[in-house]
């Protein structure tokens, strides 16, 4: 049951099939060296405050007890570049992942009593998910990324009502969402923003896949991300970073600072807020009194607005089949 | 599984029956004037003693203790190390060292002028936890997230200082740079959550640290000056107005929310009737026009462990009570906190989440001038950095 | 229970379950009574998912939705789903510290690469031996690296963030030995090579047929040097598991391997590195070698111990023939296969002329099936490689 310490180097994991001793390297394109070479930028095409469609599914997998299968539409650069493929780099990629639920089931004998369900969340990345290979051990994001989760899931879920006994949660992401524009180098500002996106999304799938399990919740919650993006090439020009839901990194020229939250639209409550970043510098309309942090945690908890309204229907669709089975 | 699990909320619930959860509740939300069971007042820290350069061998070291006997140690070890270029060398060897911190997305290009926040490499330790576990984990990636996402300042006279913040300190020339290490220690079982000692104790070690004198120009292999009383410390000594420092690293704050009070530095059974739990980092904001002196730099819930702890049964549903006399106060009233029917007296494990008028509280008191961001970074000033 | 309430209860509490639970309470009861129907009825045997014995599942694929691979496919059949994902990685022979002594077995490749491009037949003998010195490519260098990750929350039975199960690594090795023994993958797709520029006089390559003997013991041009070799990383997820993983990951590696596209790459001697073009247009389709289709059976057994019990039994040759009290089951769901001890799994490919040719055929536990329903079973199996080859040429 113990996970293997964190190798990253897979050459010594004799439980599974290892590449050449030697290590392999990513290839290297050649446009990729001359500066300038990219030439169509990823742009952003929706308004500030669009977002992007999600499709989210349960019920796709009969062996767990609850399961979700969470997708972004593709950006309009990424559309594009699928419609009419130019370049093997792709422009940018979209959230797809999937989430089971196991249980409730009662706790294994060596654990400690607990008068509450016990909630224990897993977060994996395909090793094809990003644009660098991942390895099969989780890393350390990963790991954070389930903690993160953890925290967003148990404050909605009705724990007393299910004492000595325990779910898991697992989200297998297969494919990720980038940190940045793939030819950009990393900036001042750099960090994995792509992990915000992915935390929402895994919020949102999440959400579906318990509700899926017939598990008692306050209420759906649902994930969200706002960000602070500065769009113009020169760093310190007077135009303000500007306020964008659902953002996706590799649209954007700089990410200042960014906010998720999982957010219960019926208790105007969040179970989880995670920001970072220079938030300072925003603009915003005259005459708003809020600081920074305050008008980016109102942006993430508008898109989470957004997603619950998918999340709802979707859980609706649990329903009806539930009542009317085939 | 088993082991792991709970290890992230705010780690160990004390056993506490739910009369003593509900007692220290109640009067940790007396409305404005909470009492806390040591006496504090909500925004006062624990006392601590501190030192920094315990450690010769290292760039910087600091001690604290804490006055219930938990003390954290924290070395900060600099290496030289080639940066991976690609358009200038395209040397695309993967990364030298194979160290993976987990920082996703790396890929093989790099920042000339930016720095890469994978070049400072937190650990912690922590008795009692693996370092895979999720507390250690998550610690370290909050810490090291708000080291490397404070950047530059353009200070009033337009002289910049630290551009790239700690990143763009690690930088000595286009094909090569610092790596950091931090190596964070805790001595003993954590009493409580360990975040504010572990971030206080790191503060004071980046402030201690020193980088040696760069000899050598440009684009030169570096070398490096041996005369260890001309290193640098990789925080510079600016002073600014009044006299504090200009550049400090980062602080991460634990900020308990119960009731509507807001109180600093929870102790373990603090923490276990929090109605909300915040880590917030701040560092010193010098930007011309800027209002307040502290810059938030990131925030994150985490997991209240009141969610996990044993409700309390009011005597309305008590077999054992069946036929007393139903007291007068034993009626359900609603918890403006919690927005839930609750009979007082009774303790019930918390529910949902905050509300954003809440967080916004938190984040303001730690944030005001004057606020306790400012008084703990002046604190940490007070500590003798030789 | 009998009801024991004093009033006479208007209608005799029914002793019977629903199927659901008595599906659960007694599989094999359950699943047997569905396969033999009572002879009065005169109905065929019918699985309790309402397969017919030597049907397969619905399935369905889709190649090329991920982003960040260089192929991909979904492949579903019934309820039991796998993604692959190819991400192609590049291995510099610079880096290979035995590349210098292998180099000797590549001269000969090289020799007949010569004389494929001046259009000289290559006979069948020499593709045998290209075939094999493919694999031998391919496999010392281990250019393919298959890896099957049934963690993924797929079914209860396998924990998340543990090592890969048993189950997992033997599907994996399975999947490895496949690829190596069919050839599916041209070794020459992934080789990256190199002509060191001929300082001689440019038309030394035209004419090698006039006196090419002489020439070479003179001034040899040059050899094309293999610079590097592209290391395909496949790996499965197995998002849902009920049963048979290993048609579905199989299906789902060839599905991916169709759709791969491998960039133009080329050596660049300024930087001493492989670099690759990211145009579209330039980037080239692995050539596969066929198209395997792996079908799986379980055989599931009326009395599983009636075998081990039994002298003799002199009517057991019989009771074979009737073939009662055993059904082969193609395709097993998770239910079935939990039943089953006996398994055979076929994989096969059909030639140019409609020859079905076998690439490997396995059987374990169980000693029930015979050659006769082995070549039965490759015939049902050459029927679903019709079946496989339309859904893949669809995607």
């Amino acid at each position: 049951m113990l996970e293997l310490p964190t190798i990253q180097d897979t050459m010594n994991d004799r439980r599974r099939i290892n590449g050449p001793a030697e290590g392999t390297r990513p290839p290297v394109y050649a446009s990729h060296l001359k500066s300038g070479g990219a030439t169509d930028r990823a742009q952003r095409q929706r308004e500030p405050t669009d977002l992007r469609k999600i499709f989210l599914k349960t019920g796709l997998i009969p062996s767990a007890s609850g399961s979700s299968y969470l997708e972004f539409a593709p950006s309009s650069s990424l559309a594009n570049a699928r419609s009419n493929p130019k370049s093997l780099i792709p422009p940018s990629s979209a959230l797809k992942l999937s989430c089971t639920v196991h249980g409730p089931k009662p706790l294994p004998r060596s654990a400690a009593f607990s008068p509450n369900l016990v909630l224990t969340t897993h977060v994996k990345y395909a090793p094809f998910a990003a644009r660098k290979r991942k390895g099969h051990i989780r890393d350390a994001s990963e790991r954070d990324l389930g903690v993160h989760l953890e925290t967003a899931l148990r404050g909605a879920i009705i724990a007393e009502r299910w004492p000595k006994s325990g779910i898991d949660l697992t989200i297998t992401i297969l494919e990720a969402e980038d940190d940045r524009w793939w030819a950009d180098a990393p900036d001042l500002h750099d960090a994995s923003w792509g992990m915000m996106n992915v935390l929402a999304g895994c919020i949102t799938a999440a959400s579906a896949a318990i509700a899926d399990a017939h598990i008692d919740c306050l209420d759906l919650v649902s994930g969200g991300v706002a960000a602070l993006v500065s769009d113009d090439s020169t760093e310190d020009s007077a135009a303000a970073p500007r306020l964008m839901l659902d953002a996706d990194p590799a649209e954007h020229r700089s990410i200042m600072a960014a906010c998720v939250v999982a957010y219960m639209p019926a208790r105007d409550e969040i179970t989880e807020l995670w920001l970072k970043g220079e938030s300072s510098k925003i603009a915003l309309e005259k005459g708003d009194q809020r600081s920074a942090h305050e008008a980016l945690i109102d942006g993430a908890v508008d898109a989470a607005r957004g997603a619950h309204s998918v999340l709802s229907e979707a859980v609706r669709e649990t329903m009806l089949r539930a009542v009317t089975p085939l | 599984m088993s082991s792991q699990r709970q290890a992230s909320s705010a780690a160990q619930i004390p056993h506490l029956s739910p009369a003593e959860l509900s007692y220290l509740y109640t009067s940790l939300s007396l409305p404005n004037s909470p009492i806390r069971p040591d006496g504090r007042s909500p925004t006062q820290f624990r006392p601590l003693s501190a030192e920094t350069n315990i450690l010769p061998g290292t760039n910087g070291s600091a001690r604290i203790g804490f006055a219930d006997g938990t003390q954290a140690i924290v070395g900060v070890k600099a290496e030289v190390e080639k940066t991976v270029l690609v358009s200038d060398t395209l040397d695309v060897q993967h990364e030298a060292q194979g160290t993976g911190n987990g920082e996703g997305g790396e890929g093989s290009s790099s920042a000339v002028t930016g720095g890469h926040g994978s070049w400072v490499q937190m650990s912690i330790e922590i008795p009692g936890f693996r370092d895979d576990d999720a507390l250690p984990v998550f610690l370290s990636e909050m810490m090291r997230e708000s080291l490397v996402g404070s950047v530059g300042v353009k200070d009033k006279s337009g002289e910049e200082n630290m551009a790239g913040g700690l990143k763009g300190r690690l930088v000595i020339n286009k094909r090569w740079h610092w790596r950091l290490y931090i190596d964070v220690l805790l001595l003993s079982q954590p009493l409580s959550y360990p975040l504010p000692l572990l971030s206080l104790t790191t503060h004071l070690a980046l402030l201690s640290t020193k980088l040696p004198k760069l000899k050598s120009k440009g684009e030169e292999d570096p070398f490096f000056d041996d005369d260890w009383a001309v290193a640098e410390y990789i925080y510079p000594r600016v002073l600014g107005v009044s006299n504090t420092l200009q550049v400090r690293p980062p602080v991460t704050l634990l900020v308990i929310s119960v009731g509507e009070n807001v109180i600093f530095d929870p102790t373990r059974e603090e923490i276990a009737v929090a109605d909300a739990v915040l880590a917030i980092s701040v560092t010193r904001d010098n930007e011309a026009g800027s209002l307040q002196p502290l810059k938030l730099l990131s925030i994150r819930t985490i997991d209240p462990p009141s969610r996990l702890t044993q409700p309390g049964i009011p005597n309305s549903e008590n077999v054992n009570m069946l036929g007393a006399p139903a007291p007068n106060e034993n009626v359900a009233v609603l918890n403006p906190a919690t927005g839930e029917e609750e009979v007082p007296g009774v303790w019930r494990p918390r529910r949902g989440g905050v509300k954003r008028s809440v967080i916004a509280g938190m984040v303001k008191t730690v944030l005001k001038k004057g606020g306790v961001g400012e008084e703990v970074l002046a604190g940490l000033e007070g500590v003798e950095v030789s | 229970m009998a009801s024991t309430s004093n009033e006479a209860p208007a209608v005799p509490p029914s002793l019977s379950l629903p199927p659901s639970q008595f599906a659960r309470l007694q599989p094999h009861a359950y699943l047997l009574a569905h396969l033999s129907p009572p002879a009065a009825t005169n109905q065929p045997s019918i699985r309790a998912n309402g397969r017919e014995p030597l049907q397969f599942r619905t399935t369905s694929a889709n190649c090329g939705s991920l982003t960040h691979t260089n192929g991909s496919a979904v492949v579903r059949i019934g309820d039991t789903a796998a993604v692959c994902g190819v991400r192609a990685e590049l291995l510099h022979t610079d880096d290979i510290a035995s590349w210098s002594v292998a180099r000797t077995s590549s001269a000969s490749t090289n020799k007949r690469q010569r004389l494929a491009e001046l259009g000289e037949d290559v006979t069948e003998e020499d593709n045998e031996d290209e075939d094999d010195q493919d694999r031998a490519h391919i496999e010392d260098l281990s250019l393919l690296v298959p890896n099957l990750s049934l963690s993924t929350g797929c079914a209860p039975g396998y924990l998340p963030g543990a090592p890969p199960s048993t189950t997992a690594q033997s599907i994996s090795h399975e999947i490895l030995s496949l690829l190596h023994s069919s050839r599916l993958v041209k070794a020459d797709d992934l080789r990256i090579w190199y002509q060191p520029p001929n300082l001689g006089p440019e038309d030394e390559q035209m004419d090698v047929d006039e006196g090419a003997g002489k020439k070479a013991e003179t001034e040899e041009q040059k050899p094309r040097e293999i610079k590097a070799y592209w290391v395909l990383y496949i790996d499965i997820m197995i998002i849902s598991l009920a049963g048979n993983p290993f048609d579905a990951a199989w299906a789902s590696v060839v599905a991916a391997l169709r759709d791969t596209k491998l960039p133009n790459a080329w050596w660049d001697v300024d930087n001493e590195t492989v670099l690759c073009s990211d145009d579209v247009s330039e980037a080239h389709k692995l050539t596969l070698r066929g198209l395997p289709v792996a079908s799986s059976f379980c055989v599931f057994e009326a009395d599983a111990a009636a075998g081990w019990r039994a002298k003799p039994i002199p009517n057991a040759q019989q009771q074979k023939k009737d073939g009662k009290g055993r059904w082969i089951l193609a395709d097993p769901d998770g239910y079935e296969d939990n039943l089953a001890h006996e398994r055979v799994s076929i994989v096969v490919d059909k030639e140019k002329n409609g020859k079905t040719v076998i690439l490997k055929m396995e059987k374990v536990g169980g000693w029930t099936i015979d050659t006769e329903d082995l070549r039965r079973l490759v015939d049902v199996s050459s029927k679903r490689w019709d079946e496989m080859k339309q859904i893949f040429d669809q995607c």
